[in-house]
């Protein structure tokens, strides 16, 4: 029998979200241990497209994404590590006159709200930035500050620097069973016990098991991003480009190969750790990348993967307290959008255990929002 | 059927798929067809017959018998092959198998699809990787590629230095020197202590004498050309600093360099395994080869009951076994597929059997006295460059693994060691053998890298044309695979080798 090991706070999940948080809380002194059934950032946090995008985000995450994206600038420092990060800015095409509208309406809309850092281009702006793109399209929106990081960097980054300052993290140990007794939540794994005054589910794909070990029904569900990635290319796009209205997603790094993304599916496999891949959609993708970037047709493709990611039916995350019990806390379901958030959602968790409340407002988050709805 | 098949006329559902038209592929064809399957070959060149028999029926040159009776006598079955029912779809690269029987592959830059109830991956094997300071600069060559050009353009490279260990390399340079090419040196890294090794497995090699007589002939033949030897060397290096300007290695630790721009490395070969990685069936580390394997039961059936492994990109076996296996499997997957007893299936594979036990007992043989030394596998200069693709040395792997780096999939995430071009097909097994190392735990913990789809490059282009894909496998195929595994414990004993 192992000795029971105690800290003022459990993480479960060694992804992005519970390296971040457990760097946030080391550093202000709280003792964390964190708890990663496979290894580190194995899942959606290492092998995710790397987007740092603050650029056409739900008004609800705005200031969360503007907040992170302020850390990323300076994330390096602040860690003492290569994230990788680029700030490349961020483009989304229009394609036709349909979309123009609809950044017209977005435009409205945020200036409205008093955020001003998407900046439409016309036709001509949007090819001096990006001298390759297709005849066709007529313009577009830039965010100046966005780019890109290498995810399984980042999130390493985050793991070693949490760990200088004392936080611990057990890979291999996959959570059993969780129980609050009096004032303690008490966790077991295969082999080990753990002790924990506030508990944090930071669980990615699984987050929905955790959260009913909790006491917090969830309709969570789970799938499998996919990306492809080519052999090196001659230079040809600085800027990180999306699509308005069309799954495209695609990045050149320095290296000159170039990853496509855009949210196409596969299939998700969560009880064996793995995916399989949809190549009818990826066919899809690269038609889109094609027909937007005609340079991009001599491209040779490496690599394909995917990885397990958490969705919510609204697709924004939840983020904030148990509604059921009381020391618990959750951060999951980032729906393919989370990386950019890691930074900050680290703070908010830390705010949370250490005064109670964060200086966001998380109403829209909560795990308990769709309660009263017919899904 | 033909050859010269150009025009897609293929069905697109089969009984089996064979990957590969190597012995192994084609005596599988031969022996499914005639029990009336549907077979479909698959093979990424122009002609029937592997490497070994490469352009048996087509040499572009003039005397084709300089290559040795072992290539010739690939036409007996390359002519059966082409004698049977089996459709031949060649010059296609096959760059997705599913775990649902879905092939994919390219034919003219149009992705075509097929599907299969039975899976035959006979991908044959690649020359072993051969880290050692200056591999990776131009001038430095395998000795296989050497082989491949003289087969199939009638191309030879003068006053080369071959370098290396196994019986490969000694027949390339006796081939070489046959068609009157000189050779500069023939540097032998076969150490002594294998010899001495291998004396306990020699009982196994001399039931197939006659194999290992052509093997010393080979040898006597290049002594007797006048072609300097080298043997017992070691610590060899390429020299030079852009290009290849010779090598460098000491022998009873006496320093040798010798000029050339031409360096052709070769230290035996390892199956091709990205196939069956893709696949996700289960491998195993094998001492005995120092190289990774697809788990197979004596049938060649592996851990996803539907896909069976013949020849070498089982474990290395040679052409004669890989035929061999290629029938089994094939009787195996007849069975499955209700087109044969097993009692019969059981009948027909005896004879192969035997041979392969007999076989077996040569290999370990083999084996032991051309077992690559730690030196060359496993580098520890720290410039030596591990990934070429990416170009990662030893001393980038080492931080990565400082930085948590532990397994190849985590140093590969870390580094970029293996994620270029050539899928980690020239870096895998070193990476496997250094982190075993520098972890201080057996290879088969250390485990390989995770691979996927595509199995070969694909261009975005033809990517983009291609909609055909019909939904695909339900996972509880992969379960039941997976519990019979683990359930009929002992039919999933290692195959023989």
């Amino acid at each position: 029998m192992t000795a029971i090991r105690k800290s003022d706070v459990l993480v479960i999940g060694g992804g992005i979200q519970g390296s971040s948080t457990a760097y946030h809380l080391a550093q202000r002194g709280i003792s964390v241990v964190v708890l990663e059934k496979d290894t580190v950032s194995r899942h959606a946090s290492g092998v995710n497209a790397g987007g740092i995008r603050l650029l056409g985000r739900n008004i609800a995450e705005v200031e969360l994404s503007k907040a992170a994206m302020h850390m990323w600038h300076q994330l390096d420092d602040e860690l003492d590590a290569d994230t990788g990060f680029r700030a490349r800015s961020l483009i989304n095409v229009a394609a036709d006159e349909a979309d123009l509208n609809t950044l017209r309406s977005r435009e409205q809309q945020m200036h409205g709200l008093g955020y001003f850092h998407e900046v439409m281009l016309d036709q001509q702006e949007l090819r001096e930035r990006l001298p390759h793109v297709a005849d066709h399209c007529v313009g577009g929106v830039v965010s100046e500050q966005d780019g890109y990081a290498i995810p399984f960097h980042s999130t390493q980054a985050f793991r070693i620097a949490a760990e200088r300052k004392g936080a611990l993290f057990c890979e291999g140990e996959q959570v059993q069973q969780i129980r609050k007794v009096g004032d303690s939540w008490l966790v077991s794994t295969a082999t080990q016990q753990y002790q924990a005054e506030h508990l944090v589910n930071c669980a990615g794909a699984w987050a929905d098991l955790i959260s009913v070990m909790i006491g917090d029904n969830v309709p969570m569900s789970y799938s499998a991003p996919m990306l492809m990635i080519t052999a090196r290319m001659p230079h040809f796009a600085t800027p990180v480009v999306g699509a308005v209205s069309r799954p495209l997603s695609f990045k050149q790094f320095e290296n000159g190969t170039v990853l496509i993304g855009g949210g196409a599916k596969g299939f998700a496999d969560r009880a064996n750790n793995t995916t399989r891949l949809d190549y009818s959609l990826l066919a899809s993708g690269a038609h889109n990348a094609i027909e937007f970037f005609p340079i991009m047709k001599t491209a040779c493709i490496n690599r394909m993967w995917s990885g397990l990611e958490a969705y919510m039916p609204d697709n924004l995350p939840v983020i904030g307290k148990s509604v059921r019990s009381e020391n618990a806390y959750h951060a999951f379901a980032f729906s393919a959008h989370g990386f950019q958030l890691g930074p900050v959602i680290g703070q908010v968790m830390t705010d949370l255990i250490s005064e109670g409340s964060s200086r966001f407002d998380l109403d829209p988050f909560k795990i308990n929002r769709y309660e009263r709805k017919v899904l | 059927m033909a050859d010269n098949l150009t025009a897609p006329s293929f069905n697109n559902s089969y009984d089996i798929a064979i990957i590969g038209a190597g012995p192994a592929g084609m005596s599988a064809a031969i022996t499914a067809t005639k029990a009336g399957a549907r077979v479909v070959v698959l093979d990424d060149k122009p002609r029937s017959g592997g490497q070994i028999y490469r352009n048996v029926d087509a040499s572009p040159l003039a005397n084709s018998a300089v290559l040795g009776e072992d290539y010739l006598k690939g036409k007996q079955i390359t002519a059966a092959f082409k004698r049977s029912a089996a459709e031949h779809i060649c010059g296609v690269n096959v760059w997705h198998v599913g775990n649902n029987g879905e092939v994919l592959f390219s034919l003219e830059g149009e992705t075509q699809r097929l599907t299969a109830r039975q899976i035959i991956v006979a991908t044959g094997a690649m020359e072993r990787p051969f880290p050692i300071p200056g591999w990776h600069l131009p001038g430095v060559m395998s000795a296989g590629s050497a082989q491949v050009m003289l087969k199939s353009d009638g191309l030879v490279s003068d006053g080369a230095v071959f370098a290396g260990t196994g019986p490969l390399l000694y027949l390339i340079v006796a081939q070489y020197l046959r068609l009157g090419v000189k050779v500069k040196a023939l540097v032998d890294t076969t150490p002594k202590t294998n010899y001495v090794r291998s004396m306990s497995e020699i009982a196994g090699a001399l039931s197939a004498s006659a194999m290992l007589i052509k093997g010393l002939g080979l040898m006597n033949e290049i002594r007797k050309s006048g072609t300097q030897v080298y043997r017992f060397a070691d610590n060899l290096q390429v020299m030079g600093s852009d290009t290849a300007a010779g090598v460098s290695f000491c022998v009873s630790g006496n320093s040798h360099e010798i000029v050339s721009d031409h360096v052709f490395l070769h230290q035996g070969v390892i199956p091709n395994l990205n196939m069956t990685r893709a696949l996700g069936v289960q491998h195993h580390w094998c001492e005995q080869q120092l190289c990774w394997k697809p788990t197979t039961n004596s049938w060649g059936q592996s851990s996803q009951s539907f896909v069976s492994v013949a020849g070498d990109s089982s474990g290395i076996v040679g052409a004669d076994s890989a035929a061999a296996m290629g029938r089994i499997c094939a009787l195996g997957q007849l069975v499955s597929l209700g087109l044969m007893s097993e009692q019969q299936a059981v009948t027909e594979a005896a004879e192969d059997q035997r041979f392969m036990a007999r076989q077996q007992r040569f290999r370990r043989f083999i084996d032991c006295l051309y077992r690559p030394i730690d030196q060359h596998r496993k580098p520890t200069d720290e410039n030596t460059v591990v990934c070429r693709c990416e170009e990662r040395t030893v001393k980038d792997l080492k931080q990565g693994f400082a930085q948590g780096g532990r397994d190849p999939n985590q140093l590969k995430s870390q580094t970029r060691c293996g994620m270029g071009p050539c899928q980690g097909r020239m870096c895998g097994h070193t990476v496997s053998e250094l982190l075993a190392d520098w972890r201080n735990e057996p290879v088969a913990d250390v485990g390989y890298y995770r691979l996927r789809t595509p199995m070969r490059l694909v261009t975005l282009q033809e990517l983009s044309r291609f909609t055909d894909v019909a939904p695909a496998v339900t996972p509880s195929i992969i379960h039941s695979t997976k519990s019979s595994s683990s359930g009929k414990g002992s039919s999933l004993e290692e195959k023989p080798q």
